[in-house]
């Protein structure tokens, strides 16, 4: 497409004009940047009706420009209002615009940083299906028979890490074709009494493409670094800790070079590999880890939640659990070990949620509240931190610690740790659900995701900011602040494939939406488990007779 | 700049057909390009060629600025927000673009040429709300635009679209 220069087309025009009756085509003969300023007042879906026009239409409406604009300004600029540091005004004030800055403070610069590659067409609707909970359904059974202890799952980059005694440790791709990537077995086959798997991590920290590291906790206290290497379809037995007397480790995690595990006896203890250079990896083992620090909790009981956070300084390891409270309900409590990078402990150091320390023994009647209103922040409001039942779940992405109850109910906090304080906010109670909440998960941008134990309610949560910045109160109270997932019945109309596709539309009307639902209905609970990346939510079933089943619903 | 002229200070343009129009420096300099060679050069009293606008596309556009003359001066931020994404086009406005397609993109042109924000934004929305809630064949039938699509073509990229149906 050649740009035209206005003189060319007037030049054009002129004959065109005297020959009579001959209707011409304005608007095609103007400029592409000119379209792109007169397309830069049509809606999203004008812009996609526009699409159809013309194959030089279908050029111009897919602008990543375009696109880019309408990403930033659906998906950005109000994200920024929401952030507490950023005053609504702001960003009405209209300088947030395609700020780099802004937008690497926002966690968009995976975006930007790819600049004219990035397809913003596509991200726009990868977005727009999150915000509208659209996606298609699609299934992976990954196991017949039911497994004890439960099957592991962890969902990262598009690949499902599971792990069990009888499948061993299983890969599956999420993303286009769903399939096995690699499986290894952790003990000879019929080996009685060998030891099973307990917990699973993924390495976050280390970024090596194409070489996922994932470390596997047993039941008889020993643990196992494997490398999947997608290339290879494989596999490979990294290191391998010897067994130890304290017992199972119920949890695990992994940030290159640390290793956090937590026995089912409340052993914490941290290890770190020594650096190798990523170059040159000469050896497929790894050195034995040293251990740093460990420590014995009286305090920590499940549900619990393991992370780190290395920074250039210190590493932070900590713990964030549910801990009982008198007489009744439930609260949460995390604790902190700071350690230099060459592992001498700064400081342990526990919170717990604020108000909760300072709980009357009886509810407070509307007479006697003032003793805990004083102390709870105005974001809470009377009564939301009763918690009567144990919780279901608890998953922390700092700051964000989201604990799902099987009142239909999920509650946020928020963490602050600086290397003063550490500190718990008051509880924000989130409704939205309608049955009993089985697992919840939240990512680093306050996304979470959240499943009901029946498996047929998943709902996604945009926390950014917490419950304290105002856009979002309002948002709790209007029921926008998550949004039901709904799977397509239209079909699998997100897959590329053209012939699944047109197979899919040719069956649309013989019931393949109805067939769909009904097999999420035979599914009878879900395992406790939901992941999600950029594009998939992952949640594991299991049916009634037993089989476990990966359900992926796919945003793209 | 404009203030330190007098209000009446009269320039006078060339059209690229060849005809005078003598019209007041702050009606022409709604023409970021004319204000900027009216400040290059000076006041030379000379007549400036416009070499890409015709005689009654120019009538029109200095009908606009006429009535826009007291309007502050455009924002250089492209990217800016001042801009509205909304297609509300003032009354004036929408009576002043009631005119035949042809006409409607020459001032679009002449505008981009002249470099008027303004009234390009008020032509590109005209034809914006041209396109707005119409069927592709309806839209391709006002603008006369050929459809070079095969059928599969077309719905292939119509089901690409799906998500975005309202």
């Amino acid at each position: 497409m050649t740009k035209r220069s206005p003189s060319d087309i007037i030049e054009y025009e002129r004959p065109a004009k005297r020959s009579k009756r001959i209707r011409i085509d304005y608007l095609s003969q103007l400029s592409d940047e000119l379209l792109l300023r007169i397309l830069s007042f049509v809606s999203v879906s004008e812009l996609c009706l526009t699409q159809r026009l013309s194959q030089r239409f279908n050029a111009v409406a897919g602008d990543a420009q375009l696109w880019k604009a309408l990403y930033y300004n659906r998906f950005v600029r109000p994200r920024a209002a929401r952030l507490p540091g950023l005053r609504d005004g702001e960003t009405a004030s209209g300088h947030l615009y395609f700020s780099s800055k802004l937008s690497k403070w926002l966690d968009e610069e995976s975006l930007v940083s790819r600049g004219k590659e990035t397809d913003w067409k596509r991200q726009y609707k990868l977005r727009h299906n999150w915000s509208r909970g659209s996606c298609a359904l699609s299934e992976i059974q990954v196991a017949e028979q039911p497994s004890v202890p439960p099957l592991l799952a962890k969902f990262h980059d598009g690949v499902v890490y599971t792990a069990d005694s009888q499948g061993g440790l299983q890969a599956w791709r999420t993303k286009r074709q769903r399939r096995l990537m690699a499986n290894v077995h952790f003990a000879p086959a019929n080996c009685r009494g060998s030891p099973v798997p307990t917990s699973l991590a993924i390495d976050t920290q280390r970024a090596v493409s194409g070489a996922q590291r994932v470390l596997v906790g047993f039941s008889d206290g020993s643990f196992t670094v494997f490398e999947l290497r997608q290339d290879e379809g494989s596999f490979e037995p990294l290191y391998r800790h010897p067994a130890s007397t304290n017992g199972a480790l119920s949890a695990v995690t992994y940030s290159s070079p640390y290793i956090l595990t937590m026995t089912a006896s409340q052993l914490l203890s941290l290890y770190k590999f020594s650096t190798e250079p990523d170059d040159k990896r000469v050896k497929d083992v790894l050195d034995p880890p040293r251990l740093l620090c460990s420590l014995i909790s009286h305090t920590v009981w499940p549900p619990l939640s393991l992370s780190i956070r290395p920074s250039s300084q210190n590493i932070t390891a900590s713990i964030a659990y549910a801990i009982p409270r008198y007489p009744r309900g439930w609260s949460v409590g995390i604790q902190e070990m700071r350690i230099t990078l060459d592992g001498d402990l700064i400081e342990s150091r526990l919170a717990s949620s604020a108000e909760d320390a300072f709980r009357p023994l009886t509810r407070p009647s509307p007479a006697s509240s003032s003793p805990s209103t004083r102390l709870s922040s105005p974001a809470s409001s009377p009564g939301s931190h009763d918690i009567y039942s144990k919780p279901t779940s608890l998953s922390y992405t700092h700051p964000y610690l989201l604990v799902s109850h099987p009142d239909n109910t999920l509650t946020l906090y928020l963490i602050t740790s600086t290397s003063s304080t550490l500190s718990i906010s008051s509880g924000s109670r989130l409704w939205g659900h309608t049955s009993s909440v089985s697992s919840a998960h939240v990512g680093g941008r306050g996304k979470a995701v959240s499943v009901s134990s029946r498996g047929d309610e998943l709902r996604v949560w945009e926390l950014e900011g917490g419950m304290n910045s105002s856009a979002n109160r309002r948002r709790l109270i209007s029921g926008e602040l998550s949004v039901q997932i709904r799977p397509e019945k239209k079909g699998v109309s997100g897959d590329k494939d053209l012939d699944s596709l047109s197979d899919a539309i040719s069956q649309r009307g013989s019931g393949l939406g109805l067939a769909l639902e009904a097999k999420v209905d035979d599914l009878s609970t879900t395992r406790g488990w939901v992941g999600f990346d950029d594009e998939n939510v992952v949640v594991l079933r299991e049916r009634s007779r037993g089989s476990q089943t990966l359900v992926v619903y796919d945003f793209t | 700049m404009a203030a330190s002229t007098p209000a009446t200070q009269m320039i006078t343009l060339t059209t690229n057909d060849g005809v005078d129009m003598t019209i007041e420096r702050q009606v022409a300099e709604r023409s970021i390009l004319i204000k900027n060679l009216l400040e290059d050069v000076g006041e030379t009293g000379e007549a400036i060629p416009i070499p890409n606008v015709s005689e009654p596309v120019m009538r029109k556009v200095i009908e606009w600025c006429e009535q826009h003359k007291k309007d502050p001066p455009a924002s250089n931020d492209d990217d800016s927000d001042s801009r509205k994404k909304s297609t509300d086009i003032d009354e004036w406005d929408q009576k002043f673009m009631q005119v035949d397609q042809e006409m409607l993109f020459e001032i679009i042109l002449a505008a981009n040429y002249l470099d008027i924000k303004a009234l390009l934004d008020v032509g590109c929305k005209t034809v914006a709300n041209m396109i707005k809630g119409k069927s592709p064949e309806e839209i391709r039938k006002t603008f006369n635009i050929q459809n070079d699509f095969t059928p599969e073509e077309e719905d292939q990229i119509r089901r690409e679209n799906e998500w975005a149906e309202e």
